[in-house]
């Protein structure tokens, strides 16, 4: 049960490497959508003309490539956690499947409790993972092998990389819109949230952590 | 616009390069750059041999897979010729993997490829390579015509050549480059049965409009659900606040 004072209260969601990594994930995703988009949809592709938004769609390629790197280097317990957590499912993460719609609507209050990440951020994290190596594994096929894939090899790594950022771009929307509703991009801003919002979403996480750190890292 | 279409007479052909070189002077190519290569051939088994040209350039299919990939515009189809706009080319070489005759060349990182004079041909004229051709191995106009003078040529020389064929017709969906072969297409380094796998029309036609469309409906949907589920959200936290507040006055 939470407590007014709880409102006020905050606790550390992210240490400041997990928010480097996040932010270099975001921005090297975005500069690959819209790139990617020019060739992709007819009205933008003028601006693909020349190829500059191909030098800059590799850019993005690399600093996409990295981030799995740079979240081992920054945040090694971070980035354990997170891919561990993300394939690991418990009782409380299927009863909450069962209630997604409920919590799709905004209703957070009596849903199934949670630990440090929701099944429905698990799940979207696994898509991530696994949806990224099938994107990166279609794009490095397509920066080296063209020329040599034919025209068939071509088409398939070209299908499976549209429609692997069709996953990633669908998932991003649902990313957005979880954020918006329930106020969460202070998580990646400054790393923290409100303990009241955390006890409601996640009580199984503030119960392990015990006493909530109100300090910085 | 009429649908126009190449007479390429493999038989009369001499091998005078003259077309290769009219081409490349009339489109100002840039040095190693060839629209038209002619590949010197040897066929049959010693002492039963025969020479010929292979005529390898752009033969304007009909349902052309490079212009199915070309992801900007800059290769399409007018008047049955396969056209390139280089100014709109972002240089991805999806045409040099998707073609099924090997032809679009990469040249200062853009696709280069012959587009039937278009300049020369939209002024009345006829492209570089039939203008010059002193053995009438090439001819160029009305798509019906050429092919009705490409059977009379195969009849004419069934004789001498009895494997001579038409091809071009239907291959391929049909090319705007209409031969006329002395012998077997494998014979000549042509592929009997050129074939597009079906991905290759699928990729751009189906998939991404459908990868747009479903991403159009996601932040469609999410976008309506937004203000419905934070009003939701707000309403559960003011009432888990007064419940608080009852407690906490009762206490």
């Amino acid at each position: 049960m939470t407590t007014a004072s709880d409102r006020e209260e905050k606790v550390l969601r992210y240490r400041v490497g997990q928010r480097v990594v996040h932010a270099t994930l975001a921005i090297s995703f975005l500069m690959l959508l819209f790139t990617g988009l020019m060739i992709l949809w007819p009205p933008m592709a003028g601006l693909a003309a020349g190829g500059t938004s191909g030098i800059i769609h590799r850019v993005g390629a690399i600093l996409f490539m990295a981030v799995p790197i740079l979240y081992l280097i920054v945040d090694r317990r971070g980035a354990k956690e997170l891919l561990v957590e993300s394939f690991t499912y418990d009782k409380d993460d299927l009863a909450w499947f069962k209630h997604m719609g409920q919590y799709f609507l905004g209703h957070a209050v009596g849903m199934p409790p949670q630990g440090r990440l929701n099944a429905g951020q698990k799940l979207h994290h696994a898509g991530v993972v696994i949806t990224s190596a099938t994107v990166v594994i279609s794009g490095i096929l397509m920066w080296y092998a063209k020329g040599s894939l034919g025209a068939g090899g071509l088409a398939m790594a070209a299908t499976i990389h549209d429609l692997s950022m069709l996953a990633l771009t669908v998932l991003l929307v649902g990313h957005l819109y979880f954020t918006f509703v329930y106020k969460a991009l202070s998580s990646m801003t400054t790393g923290y949230v409100s303990k009241e919002d955390a006890e409601i979403e996640h009580p199984k996480w503030i119960e392990e952590m015990g006493q909530p750190q109100v300090t910085g890292d | 616009m009429a649908t126009n279409a190449f007479l390429l007479d493999i038989s009369r052909c001499i091998g005078c390069q003259a077309c290769t070189a009219a081409c490349k002077t009339g489109n100002e190519l840039p040095a190693g750059t060839q629209f038209i290569q002619l590949i010197e051939q040897t066929r049959g088994t010693f002492p039963n041999l025969e020479g010929g040209f292979q005529n390898h350039r752009c033969y304007h299919c009909t349902d052309a897979a490079c212009v199915s990939v070309c992801p900007t515009g800059a290769l399409f189809k007018e008047g049955g010729m396969t056209r390139l706009n280089r100014d709109v080319c972002s240089g991805c070489q999806y045409c040099t993997d998707a073609c099924p005759f090997d032809v679009p060349q990469m040249v200062d990182g853009r696709c280069s490829k012959c587009d039937a004079c278009a300049d020369v041909v939209a002024a009345g004229g006829t492209p570089w390579c039939v203008r010059t051709c002193p053995s009438d191995a090439l001819r160029f106009g009305d798509r019906q015509e050429i092919l009705a003078e490409a059977q009379s040529r195969v009849a004419a020389i069934k004789e001498r050549y009895p494997k001579a064929r038409v091809y071009g017709e239907t291959e391929a969906g049909g090319l705007g480059v209409i031969m006329v072969l002395p012998d077997d297409p494998e014979v000549l380094d042509l592929p009997a049965n050129p074939q597009v796998p079906l991905l290759v029309n699928t990729w751009q036609k189906v998939v991404q409009p459908a990868t747009m469309g479903l991403t159009g409906l996601s932040i469609l949907v999410t976008g309506v659900a937004a203000v419905i589920a934070r009003r939701n959200h707000m309403q559960e936290l003011k009432l888990l606040h007064k419940e608080e507040a009852k407690a906490d006055e009762s206490k």
